[in-house]
C-alpha cells in the first residue's frame, strides 16, 4: 500500500502537495480554494489507495512527511482506533486537544491547533478521562483559522454544549507519537535532500559549496542521525518510548531544517523555495502532539 | 553612562512610542513600516546617529552611546532593520570615508530619521564570494553607466538611495577593481520587483540598466571598494543587534516558558549574556581605535548563533503557543517568538555568514592551512 501511495506521490503531484496547505501572505499565488481543491483530490487519492486501512501506518506517516503532506490523515487514523465501531466509514476526523467537559451527552472545550477543521466530518475531542467524537458542522461548533508560522490549516475550534455521537477513553498516544515522528523522519529527510542539492549545485568561490568539509560532514552527520531515527520509528520496541522518540526526532526536524536554510543562503528563505517550507513545517510539526515534560 | 541609558529607555517606554511599535508588528501581510515617528523623535534630540558630528546630525558623541541607543531600540522592539541599513551601514560608511559634500548631502537626513538607504551587494550568482560580482559600471564621460542585478536586498520601497557595489576593472584580483557607488533608488533605468519571503519583511530584486552615476557619487576611491568595506565591517559585525534580540527573545521565554525549563533557561541564559560581553568587547575595541577582525568574527558568529539558538528553543519548550504571529488574536509575547523564529535564519546569514566567520577565525587566529 505504501509503494502505491509513493507511486501516487510522484511526479507533477509532489511540488502541489508540498503547498497544498501553505497560504501566501500579500504575494499573490493560488487561491485557499485552489488548495482546497488539491487537499480534496489527495484525500480521495489517498483513501482509495487504502491509507486508511492501517497496515503500514509508520511507513505511510514517513511517506506523507517525505512528500510534505498536510492533511487529516494522521488525525483520521488515531480516532479510527480510538472509534473502531462507530460507523466512521472514510470520513475524515481531526482531533481536538484540550479540557473538555461534559454534560448531559455533550461535550464542550477549547481546543487550539485543531488540524483541518473546516474541512473534516467528525472532531475526536480529546484530553479529558474520555474522548468524545462529535459531528463537525453542529451550530455550537465555531472555528478560527490560527495566523502561525507554518501558514497551514490550524483552527481555535471552540466546542460550547455540542451532541456527543460516540465516547471512548483515552487515545493511543504511543501510536499517535510514532507516527508524527515518522512524518518528521520523512520531513527530515526530504529536507535534507534539498540541502543536498543545492551544496552539490551551488558555487562560490569557483567551486560547489559541498565541496567544503564544514559543509560536507555536517550533512554527512546528519543524514546519519535521519537514519538512525528511521531506525528508531520503525523498531518494534519504539510504541514504549514513544514519548521520547517524539522528542529525539522533533529535535532532528528542526536541527536538519534549521541547515538546511543555511545551506541555502538568502534564497532558501524565498517562498518560492521549499527550504523555509520545510524549516516552519518542522516547527509546526515538531510540536504539534501534546509531549509529556519531566 | 547610565544616566544616558536610562533616558534612551524613558522615551522608548512612552505609551506612544510603544503603540507605534505594536502597530508595525500588526500590518496587514505584505506590508511593512519604514520610518518611524520614533526614529524621528530620536533623530530630533541627535540621538539615532548620536556619534556623529552635530554638524551631520550627529550629537559628536561616542560609539559607546550609539551602541546604548541601539541596544535599547531592539531591546525595545523598535524595528531595526530600517535604522541599521541606514544609519549604521551606508550612513557609518558616509561618514567613515565620504567626501565633505557626500556627508552634508546624505547624513543630515539619515541622522534626522528623515531619509534612509540600503546596501546593493548580493546578486543573483554571488553570496559570500563578493569578489566575483557581475554589476559593472562604465565609464561614461565624467562618470559611469550602471548595470547590474541586485538582489537580497531589504527596505528598497522606503529608501531614498542605495550603497551599490560595482566592479569598474579587472584583473588577477578578484576583489581588486571594485567600487562603492551612491545611487539613487526611485530613478528611471531602475526596476525594483519584491521578492517574498520568510520574514516580515520582503527582499527586492533591483535592475539597474545603465543608470547614470557621478564621478562625485564614488564612495572612497575608485577600484577600491574593498578597503570601505573593511574599514567598515568592523562596526556593522559587533554583534550588538543579535545580542540585544537573542536577550529580548529570552526574557519573553523566560516569562512564557512552563515549569520545568529551568535548567534550559539557565543555559541559554548564560550563553546570551556571554554574547553581549563579546558584543561590548567589540565596541570598547572601536571606542579605543582599535578593532579587532578576530573580535568582529567571534562576536557576529556567537551573537547570531546564539540568537537562532534561543528562537529555535522558544518553539521548543513552549510547543505551538510560540507559533502564533501578532495578527493572531491568541498570540503570547505580542507574536514576538514567531517573528522570532522566522527571523533567526537570516541573523546567521547577513553581515558575514556563520561559515566566513568560522573560516577567518580558522585561518587567521588559530593559524590553520587555507
Amino acid at each position: 500500500m505504501t509503494a502505491t501511495i509513493a507511486e501516487f506521490f510522484e511526479g507533477d503531484l509532489a511540488p502541489l502537495v508540498r503547498r497544498m496547505a501553505d497560504r501566501p501572505r500579500g504575494e499573490g499565488g493560488d487561491t485557499d480554494d485552489d488548495r482546497r481543491e488539491t487537499r480534496a483530490m489527495v484525500w480521495e487519492g489517498l483513501v482509495g489507495l487504502g491509507a486508511l486501512d492501517g497496515d503500514d501506518a509508520t511507513g505511510l506517516a514517513e511517506l506523507l512527511g517525505s512528500v510534505l503532506y498536510q492533511g487529516p490523515l494522521l488525525d483520521t487514523l488515531t480516532a479510527r482506533a480510538l472509534f473502531p465501531d462507530a460507523g466512521l466509514g472514510q470520513a475524515p476526523v481531526a482531533l481536538a486537544a484540550g479540557e473538555p467537559t461534559e454534560a448531559d451527552g455533550t461535550v464542550s472545550a477549547r481546543c487550539d491547533f485543531v488540524g483541518f477543521a473546516d474541512e473534516v466530518e467528525h472532531f475526536a475531542v480529546v484530553g479529558g478521562e474520555r474522548s468524545a467524537l462529535v459531528r463537525a458542522g453542529h451550530p455550537s461548533i465555531t472555528t478560527r483559522r490560527h495566523e502561525e508560522t507554518g501558514r497551514g490549516e490550524l483552527h481555535r475550534v471552540d466546542f460550547a454544549g455540542t451532541p456527543v455521537t460516540a465516547w471512548a477513553g483515552r487515545p493511543d498516544w504511543e501510536g499517535a507519537r510514532v507516527r508524527q515522528a515518522a512524518y518528521l523522519v520523512g520531513l527530515a529527510q526530504a529536507a535534507l535532500d534539498h540541502a543536498v542539492d543545492y551544496a552539490t549545485t551551488r558555487r562560490q568561490f569557483g567551486r560547489a559549496i559541498g565541496a567544503n568539509q564544514a559543509l560536507s560532514f555536517r550533512l554527512a552527520e546528519m543524514s546519519m542521525r535521519v537514519d538512525a531515527a528511521r531506525l528508531l520509528v520503525h523498531d518494534p520496541g519504539t510504541p514504549a518510548h514513544a514519548a521520547a522518540t517524539l522528542g529525539e526526532v522533533a529535535d532532528l526536524a528542526r536541527t536538519v531544517t534549521t541547515a538546511t536554510m543555511q545551506i541555502h543562503g538568502a534564497a532558501g528563505m524565498r517562498s518560492d523555495d521549499d527550504a523555509q517550507l520545510y524549516y516552519r513545517r518542522a516547527a509546526a510539526e515538531s510540536v504539534r502532539l501534546p509531549q509529556p515534560r519531566g | 553612562m547610565t544616566g544616558f541609558r536610562e533616558e534612551v529607555c524613558a522615551l522608548l517606554c512612552e505609551d506612544a512610542v510603544r503603540s507605534e511599535i505594536a502597530q508595525t508588528r500588526r500590518l496587514p501581510y505584505g506590508q511593512e513600516s519604514g520610518l518611524l515617528d520614533v526614529h524621528r523623535r530620536l533623530g530630533k534630540l541627535g540621538w539615532l546617529a548620536i556619534n556623529w558630528p552635530e554638524r551631520y546630525g550627529g550629537s559628536g558623541a561616542t560609539i559607546v552611546e550609539k551602541a546604548i541607543v541601539t541596544e535599547e531600540m531592539i531591546r525595545h522592539g523598535v524595528p531595526e532593520n530600517v535604522h541599521s541599513l541606514g544609519v549604521d551601514i551606508v550612513g557609518n560608511a558616509i561618514n567613515l570615508m565620504g567626501t565633505d559634500e557626500q556627508k552634508e548631502r546624505y547624513l543630515p537626513g539619515l541622522a534626522r530619521g528623515e531619509t534612509t538607504a540600503n546596501v546593493l551587494f548580493s546578486e543573483p550568482d554571488v553570496g559570500s564570494d563578493l569578489g566575483s560580482l557581475a554589476a559593472r559600471a562604465e565609464p561614461d564621460g565624467d562618470g559611469y553607466r550602471l548595470t547590474g542585478r541586485k538582489i537580497y536586498n531589504m527596505k528598497a520601497q522606503h529608501s531614498d538611495f542605495a550603497l551599490c557595489a560595482a566592479r569598474t576593472s579587472t584583473g588577477p584580483v578578484n576583489y581588486a577593481g571594485i567600487t562603492l557607488f551612491l545611487v539613487p533608488l526611485h530613478s528611471l533605468g531602475t526596476v525594483i520587483e519584491p521578492v517574498w519571503n520568510l520574514s516580515e519583511e520582503r527582499f527586492d530584486l533591483i535592475t539597474l540598466d545603465g543608470i547614470r552615476i557621478g564621478r562625485e557619487d564614488v564612495l572612497g576611491e575608485v577600484d577600491d571598494g574593498w578597503q570601505v568595506l573593511n574599514r567598515v565591517l568592523p562596526f556593522e559585525r559587533t554583534g550588538l543587534d543579535h545580542s540585544a534580540k537573542a536577550e529580548r527573545t529570552l526574557a519573553a521565554l523566560r516569562e512564557h516558558a512552563p515549569p520545568g525549563c529551568g535548567d534550559r533557561l539557565a543555559r541559554l541564559e548564560t550563553r546570551v549574556r556571554a554574547a553581549r560581553l563579546l558584543a561590548w568587547r567589540c565596541i570598547a575595541n572601536l571606542h579605543e581605535g582599535r578593532p579587532d577582525e578576530i573580535h568582529s568574527a567571534t562576536a557576529k558568529w556567537y551573537t547570531s548563533e546564539t540568537a537562532k539558538e534561543v528562537s529555535v528553543a522558544a518553539v521548543e519548550l513552549l510547543g505551538p503557543r510560540a507559533l502564533l504571529d501578532a495578527r493572531d488574536p491568541d498570540a503570547i509575547a505580542d507574536g514576538l517568538f514567531d517573528a522570532a523564529f522566522r527571523e533567526a535564519p537570516g541573523l546567521t546569514l547577513a553581515q558575514g555568514s556563520s561559515e566566513i566567520m568560522l573560516y577567518f577565525v580558522a585561518t587567521s587566529k588559530l593559524g590553520l592551512p587555507s
